[in-house]
């Protein structure tokens, strides 16, 4: 409290949002790794990727707890405070969805895929992987429009929601292709299971992430 | 030598304490929102600061002085220069004293308020509590509230205007370069304006408010206009890049000296008033109503301020330097140019205004006009807390000092 001046400046919770967003990017890069590892049925080290991903889910959660903690009653933000926690939230049930998938996973013993499906999983897995890498650009183009409110700045930020809009819908087709296809050519009652709820668990990740855009699009509202 | 002139040296030394604290307190008010948007170095903030306080202390200063010393107290009813010789040498003693606990403290307090409250506690002390006029000091009190608030809807505007009219528009740095004739222009105005009306250097022009308006309104025509000509001359590609940010970065650098320079101008008055005072008894042997500043007294003050800006400036905008970082120059100036108007108005309203006060309610403002990612507003009443503190305190100081000055002189 030294200086009246500085003592009105704190720690930007966009801060924390962006760092947020990045451990939300490295958690879908080791979802990638393990989802390569479980496909392709020799995989050993499933488990360690899983269990990276649920240390990064807890470095992100207390991230969050961090920025939710951090702003006190009365604190000016360019955005509404309850905004910021409605798009945190959806951000972080990104990781959510990446660690129920995980989970999910591991509580079938044996792993692997049927061959057939296997290129039907990369692809959705992948359809899921480059929304996520979104969000932490979409907070950066974000931050760079609240500094300067410019028109061109805002449609830079609209063009990610849109994408991240469009990527979610890819996803989707390409869960009802995966889907249709387990029922076709998979013949085991478990695993028809097993890989039906798998495909939508990963659908809801990009699901998650459509969401975090659409928040976005009311905090940069004008 | 006589009890007096002892008086008159102790009078000196407490006179430069306080300056230098005021030196130390006031500096970040300043330059802070200069130094952390980065339009100046930390050096060239304490060197800008240092000289525009001399600068301002000398040439601008001493009309503020009386405003504080009749305004609220009445002099007029002390018949012994003894008693008032104590009592100005208490208030400056206790005023001092007060700064420095805040500073170490880390209170955020007004150098204008702790010799206001000084100056009620030795007139108590002298004169009893009818002494005091309480329509004037309800003036201070309705400072508190209406300084902040006051700059606090200015850089609300300016920042909303900055961006409807500059950021926002497809090419920014263009229209800044285009508009920045009227940014210049208006904060000249202010400067201009509270030159004439404010200062001694004004009544000696002997110009009146319709004749003031008008040269103001010429000068800042030329100010603006020439301004735009030296930015346009240091215009290059890379500026082209940071965009409208670079050229509010270079107005910045003028109303950061403005701010100074009227800080030197406004707090002189603290310290050197109430050692005027003295000065003014020791030669003459009696009171007056009102005491003339000698120009030297003014210098001292100024040089004290510069003093305690180097000896403290480092370490107060190192901190802002490198902890205000989200504040970017289009911000800066907002505060700056609400500051600065608030300043000006306040005291032509013959407010005892705080450049303090109306800083803290400048970046409230940008923050309400959603120009920072966070502003703590609460922080506020805990300031607001201090400033109300400020007055009882060093009044009360003022009155144990007096009583223990009375004992050994």
């Amino acid at each position: 409290m030294r200086i009246p001046f500085m003592s009105l400046f704190m720690t930007s919770p966009f801060d924390g949002l962006q760092e947020h967003a990045e451990k939300v990017k490295e958690v879908a890069w080791a979802f990638q790794q393990a989802m390569e590892c479980y496909v392709i049925t020799r995989c050993t080290t499933f488990e360690d990727l899983r269990n990276e991903v649920i240390d990064l889910e807890r470095e992100a959660d207390s991230i969050k707890r961090r920025i939710r903690g951090h702003i006190p009653k009365g604190t000016l933000m360019v955005v509404d405070k309850f905004q910021l926690f409605r798009y945190l939230r959806e951000q972080d049930s990104v990781l959510d969805a990446v660690e129920d998938a995980m989970d999910w996973i591991s509580y079938k013993p044996e792993p692997g895929v049927p061959e057939d499906i296997q290129q039907d999983f990369f692809l959705l897995v992948d359809a899921t992987i480059e929304p996520i890498e979104e969000l932490a650009r979409m907070v950066k183009e974000a931050r760079k429009y609240f500094d300067g409110y410019s028109n061109k700045q805002r449609d830079v930020v609209k063009e990610i929601i849109r994408t991240l809009r469009r990527m979610e819908h890819d996803a989707d087709k390409l869960e009802d292709t995966l889907k249709r296809k387990v029922f076709a050519e998979v013949e085991d009652p478990i695993s028809v299971f097993h890989l039906v709820r798998l495909a939508e668990i990963i659908g809801y990740i990009a699901n998650h992430a459509q969401n975090a855009g659409d928040m976005m699009r009311a905090m940069i509202a004008k | 030598m006589g009890l007096e002139n002892y008086i008159l040296v102790l009078g000196f030394i407490f006179g430069f304490y306080m300056n230098w604290n005021i030196g130390a307190n006031d500096v970040a008010n300043s330059m802070a929102s200069a130094v952390g948007a980065k339009a100046i170095t930390l050096k060239q903030a304490i060197l800008i600061a240092g000289i525009l306080n001399v600068l301002g202390a000398t040439f601008i200063g001493s009309h503020v002085t009386d405003t504080i010393r009749k305004g609220i107290v009445a002099t007029d009813v002390f018949t012994d220069p003894h008693v008032v010789l104590l009592g100005a040498l208490s208030a400056l003693l206790a005023a001092a004293l007060w700064v420095s606990f805040a500073t170490w403290k880390s209170l955020p307090v007004s150098t204008t308020h702790s010799i206001v409250g000084a100056m009620i506690g030795f007139g108590i002390m002298a004169g009893g509590f009818s002494v005091i006029h309480w329509v004037k000091l309800s003036s201070v009190v309705l400072s508190w509230v209406i300084s902040p608030l006051f700059s606090m809807v200015i850089s609300f505007i300016m920042l909303k205007v900055i961006i409807r009219f500059v950021l926002s528009i497809k090419n920014p740095y263009n229209q800044a370069l285009k508009l920045a004739p009227l940014f210049i222009g208006i904060t000249a105005f202010v400067m201009v304006s509270s030159f004439l009306f404010k200062t001694p250097l004004g009544q000696n022009l002997a110009v009146d408010g319709y004749l003031a308006f008008m040269i103001a309104l010429a000068a800042s025509f030329i100010i603006g206009h020439a301004g735009t000509l030296l930015i346009r001359r240091f215009v290059t590609d890379t500026y082209q890049q940071r965009g409208a940010e670079e050229v509010f970065r270079k107005i910045q650098i003028g109303t950061s000296c403005y701010v100074a320079l009227a800080q030197g101008a406004n707090d002189v008055a603290n310290a050197i008033g109430p050692l005027a005072l003295i000065y003014f008894i020791v030669k003459t042997g009696t009171i007056a109503e009102a005491v003339p500043v000698p120009t030297f007294l003014l210098l001292y003050g100024g040089v004290g301020i510069a003093c305690g800006i180097s000896m403290a400036g480092y370490r107060v905008m190192g901190t802002i330097g490198t902890k205000i970082t989200t504040l970017t120059n289009t911000r800066g100036f907002s505060v700056d140019f609400s500051a600065a108007t608030t300043v000006l108005i306040a005291s032509k309203l013959g407010l005892p205004v705080s450049t303090t006060h109306a800083a803290v309610g400048g970046v409230v403002g940008v923050g309400l006009a959603r120009g920072l990612e966070a502003v703590n507003f609460g922080i506020v009443i805990k300031i607001m807390f201090y400033w109300v503190l400020t007055v009882p305190v060093a009044a009360i100081t003022s009155m144990v000092v007096f009583l223990i000055l009375k004992w050994f002189l």
